[in-house]
């Protein structure tokens, strides 16, 4: 069984590598004061590196040594129970957001929170209908109002603007 | 906090010159955008709204600014350079855009846009505590020779950074060129005694130096400034530097005709007005008018001179 | 006492009152929303201060200010959202009271912190003005990292039970900082081309996404598992009993606020978690820090209120700008034609007594206006949750992007709030993150100038008498708080552990 710990201190690691290789290609530069634009982050990508390790080593120890085995083992089991159906739910909803996102530029701003409140809403358990409809209307038109026209954010209008709205 | 980072303010138009004067036929657009990277209330903001007040009547048209934030000029470089060249949108140009061009390599680069007209050139000043012991130029430059001086630039990779560099290289002397995070950050590190000088522009000092807290040793303009007669120049104190921090405007490429030669106009009548000369004498800007082929250069050789520095100090290839 | 009295002849001045009433109403509302940092609400207002009288101007754009500071509280206290950057840290105990179903509770303490904040912050403004701002010439480099390496070791206190996950995630905040333009050569790092990435990535974002997103994404996992307590759609302030154990981390905000506040670039994020930490540490209860301490919330709130106000000793006295939102005050002075700086006094006098007149005025307009205002909030949070958090999503979608007006915005807090799910869900905690986050730039830039200043000599840190204090401070926290935790390993005693919730709920 895989601890929580261990794929943390693994994430640390990969993370840690990445950064790492590129803070080692940084550009050189005869302004560079003595530890350049590329000291602190090679510190922090070891730091981060070895933290990992650390956490990772911890976590086999503690497998190994720690726990008195049968109630160990029990709350491993339990660890990630559930963390997928967790895990697929959340996705959904930021699927739901990655949608808003490609979307927003081309159908405008207040059409594509009106559409993104009743499906962020529906997914997360609320009843479809046309009472979760008017009040996504509703909801979109105050955002747009606030953002746009209180505080004069130039939302994309997209297929309004093309309208001449 | 990073306070060159400010947060970008989206978009806060402000209509200026609402009434157009006599010569509302003569200009194509009714409403004319002037576009700034600078935050609202930053240097760039405060000059561009002072000028579209004067010059809505003149060139008639409305004149609007808008803060175009992101990417030190970057986000608005591609604003212009993907608008249509039809004189109703400039960008107020720096040589900010210039160092953001060359440094960072942005899609859009001030090669993609065609320089319009010059406005100012502001005088850049070397200035140090009152209380410190340097009387002169000479005075630092020989502290540095002798141990280790400490020079301050308000930026990284900024002009003014490139204008101590090259002192420092005219000198022959090896100072720390101690970078910034703004204007404020250096100031208070010039007056707390922790750099010999630092270099700005004046309008940025103005009340320390009234107060008589700082003492300015030199400027880096190419001759003496009329509000300092006694003031020598870098090049007179035989350091052969020159800055030209320039304030101007520039469009998409491909400017109509009638549209240059509107600004043109325009902008010779306009800092010539009684009132905004005085108000912008106040703020120690100096006048500069270049007409649009001089300014096209101007601009061509200064992106040449900027990038040839930093390929020689290694910050770009 | 001359600038008392003749501030005070301000205070029946109508252009002052409507501007502080204006300017304050609209700096909550600004605050309030996610995204729209304090700078921003000011920003908006500046083009119409240019037709107003300059006195109005000035007392609009600071009223705004210091209502926008104390709008931050709002969402972070109801929704999980720092409105603002220095708001992080009341998240942390008015959200877990939020939960408990004591949101009118926590609002009420966030608001009487925030009004006493303000009003000591503003009394050190007009009394003490003139050594403070030697406080802040006083500030050199190394004193500034000094201060910045203060700020971390907090880290060591708010990292949960396991140490080395903490630091794991002060680093990556320290990371993302990286990001950008360096501050001394001016070249780009970690920017891959992108001009979006150039001017680094604003904080915000990143604590939006891991506090607000993260929530959102785990309560969408948990499918409304988790019962929920609604709270009753009315303010309350502390009875007396609580003001009084109140009092003791409202002055450590309060000083901590006043001095942060002071130095250009120290700013009311760090105030506000130090103060928070500070408050821990002396509280006679610190094991209710995390899980919904009034004190949590009135030690950071009062600190960045006391920002607000004492921010502007710097601008007056030196015009520097200590933040962006005093950057777009400096502009409604200058646009005006009045430079502030060491003139400012002598030569509109009359200006800067009508800016505190107004400053007084607007901190009861927030008083009064919170009052009026929270209600409505808390009866808002009340609805359904699926309904609630599809208009949060909506909220902070458009908060995020009115930023740059930018999409690719919105895809870093989208990518941070997945990356807080997942911090969540293997229990590391967010706070030495944002902590890194914040401090990373100042550190690192601090650091590399004094070494810049030296020649590479290391003694400068330790020449520098602020900064050997500082630095001997942070090494006697980090010390202890390390003796503690092998202390209560020794014991076999159950680590005391401090986390703010990074547990994913079940």
């Amino acid at each position: 069984m895989i601890s929580r710990d261990l794929v943390g201190g693994l994430a640390a690691v990969v993370i840690g590598a990445v950064y790492l290789y590129f803070a080692y290609q940084l550009r050189v530069s005869a302004l560079d004061d003595s530890l350049g634009p590329s000291g602190m982050p090679r510190i922090y990508g070891w730091l981060l590196l070895s933290l990992g390790l650390i956490l990772t080593a911890q976590a086999i120890l503690s497998r190994l040594i720690g726990a008195p085995l049968a109630a160990g083992r029990e709350a491993l089991r339990g660890e990630w129970e559930g963390q997928g159906r967790r895990i697929g739910w959340a996705a959904g909803l930021f699927a739901i957001g990655a949608a808003y996102l490609s979307a927003v530029e081309k159908l405008g701003y207040l059409v594509s929170v009106a559409l993104l409140i009743p499906a962020a809403a529906t997914f997360l358990g609320a009843r479809f209908g046309p009472r979760l409809l008017a009040i996504a209307a509703l909801g979109a038109v105050a955002l747009w109002a606030i953002f746009a026209l209180v505080l004069g954010v130039s939302m994309p209008s997209g297929l309004l603007g093309r309208l001449g709205l | 906090m990073r306070k060159q980072r400010i947060l970008a303010a989206g978009s806060a138009v402000f209509m200026c010159g609402m009434i157009a004067g006599a010569h509302a036929q003569d200009y194509p657009v009714d409403t004319v955008t002037l576009i700034t990277h600078s935050s609202p209330g930053g240097g760039s903001d405060v000059f561009l709204r002072e000028l579209s007040r004067y010059l809505g009547p003149i060139l008639g048209a409305n004149v609007v600014v808008e803060n175009v934030r992101g990417g030190s000029g970057a986000a608005a470089m591609a604003n212009l350079a993907q608008s249509a060249p039809d004189g109703s949108k400039f960008y107020a140009t720096t040589p900010t855009f210039i160092y953001t061009s060359l440094l960072s390599d942005p899609e859009y680069k001030y090669t993609d846009l065609e320089p319009l007209v010059n406005f100012f050139i502001d005088p850049e000043v070397i200035y140090t505590s009152a209380n410190s012991e340097y009387q002169t130029l000479e005075d630092v430059i020989d502290h540095a020779r002798e141990g280790r001086g400490q020079w301050g630039a308000a930026n990284p990779a900024s002009l003014e950074r490139q204008a101590l560099e090259q002192l420092k290289a005219a000198a022959g002397v090896n100072a720390a060129v101690v970078t910034h995070e703004g204007g404020g950050d250096l100031l208070i590190n010039v007056l707390n005694g922790t750099l010999q000088i630092g270099v700005g522009e004046v309008q940025e000092i103005q009340s320390q130096l009234e107060a008589g807290e700082l003492r300015l040793l030199a400027t880096f303009s190419d001759e003496r400034l009329e509000a300092f007669p006694d003031l020598p120049t870098v090049e007179e104190l035989g350091y052969d530097v020159v800055v030209r921090k320039f304030r101007g405007l520039a469009g998409p490429k491909d400017l109509p005709v009638d549209v240059i030669a509107a600004w043109e106009r325009a902008v010779q009548e306009v800092l010539a007005d009684e009132e905004y000369k005085a108000a912008y004498e106040a703020a120690n800007l100096r006048a500069a008018y270049m007409p649009h082929e001089e300014y096209v250069q101007f601009i061509e050789d200064f992106g040449n001179e900027t990038r040839d520095f930093l390929k020689e100090t290694g910050v770009i290839e | 006492m001359e600038t008392l009295v003749q501030s005070a002849s301000y205070l029946f001045d109508l252009g002052v009152i409507i501007a502080a009433l204006a300017g304050v109403t609209w700096g909550i509302m600004g605050g309030a929303l996610p995204g729209i940092s304090p700078s921003i609400t000011m920003a908006l207002l500046l083009p119409f201060t240019y037709t107003m009288e300059p006195m109005s101007a000035i007392v609009l754009l600071a009223s705004t200010y210091i209502g926008a500071e104390y709008g931050g509280s709002v969402p972070a206290i109801l929704i999980r959202t720092p409105g603002t950057n220095a708001a992080a840290a009341t998240v942390i105990d008015g959200y877990e009271m939020n939960r408990q179903g004591k949101a009118g509770l926590a609002l009420g303490i966030s608001l009487y912190s925030g009004v006493l904040g303000s009003l000591f912050g503003l009394a050190m403004l007009i009394l003490l003005s003139g050594p403070l701002s030697r406080v802040a010439l006083a500030f050199t480099p190394p004193a500034y990292f000094a201060l910045g390496v203060l700020g971390l070791s907090v880290i060591a206190t708010l990292s949960g039970e396991n140490l080395v996950k903490g630091f794991i995630a002060a680093i990556l905040g320290l990371m993302v900082a990286t990001i950008g333009t360096d501050p001394v050569t001016g070249g780009t790092r970690f920017t891959f081309g992108s001009s979006e990435l150039l001017s680094g990535i604003e904080p915000v974002m990143i604590m939006v996404g891991l506090f607000a997103m993260s929530e959102l994404l785990v309560q969408a996992g948990g499918r409304g598992e988790a019962e929920r307590v609604t709270s009753r759609p009315r303010i309350n302030f502390p009875d007396l009993k609580l003001a009084r154990r109140l009092a003791f981390p409202q002055s450590i905000g309060g000083v901590i606020g006043t001095f942060e506040g002071v130095m250009p670039g120290a700013g009311g994020t760090i105030a506000s978690f130090m103060s928070y930490n500070e408050a821990r540490r002396w509280s006679r209860r610190p094991e209710e820090f995390g899980k919904g301490s009034p004190e949590g919330i009135a030690a950071p709130e009062t600190a960045n209120n006391t920002v607000a106000e004492t921010a502007l000793v710097p601008l007056l006295s030196f015009g520097i700008p200590g933040s962006n939102s005093t950057a777009i005050l400096l502009g409604g002075f200058l646009i005006h034609g009045i430079v502030p700086g060491p003139m400012l006094f002598q030569r509109s006098g009359e200006i800067v007594h009508g800016l505190y007149a107004g400053l007084f005025t607007a901190t009861f307009g927030m008083l009064v206006m919170g009052m009026l205002l929270l209600p409505a909030c808390i009866w808002l949070v009340n609805r359904p949750r699926p309904y609630l958090n599809a208009f949060i999503f909506a909220l902070i979608l458009s908060g995020i992007y009115s930023i740059h007006n930018s999409v690719f915005d919105l895809g870093i807090m989208m990518a941070a709030g997945a990356v807080g799910f997942f911090m969540r869900m293997l229990r590391f905690p967010f706070l030495p993150t944002v902590l890194g986050l914040v401090l990373g730039y100042l550190v690192e830039s601090s650091f590399r100038r004094s070494l810049v200043l030296s020649g590479d000599d290391l003694m400068i840190f330790v020449d520098d008498r602020i900064s050997l204090a500082l630095l001997m401070l942070a090494f006697l926290f980090i010390a202890g708080s390390l003796g503690k935790r092998i202390y209560d390993l020794a014991r076999r005693r159950r680590v005391e552990a401090f986390s703010e919730g990074s547990e994913a709920r079940e």
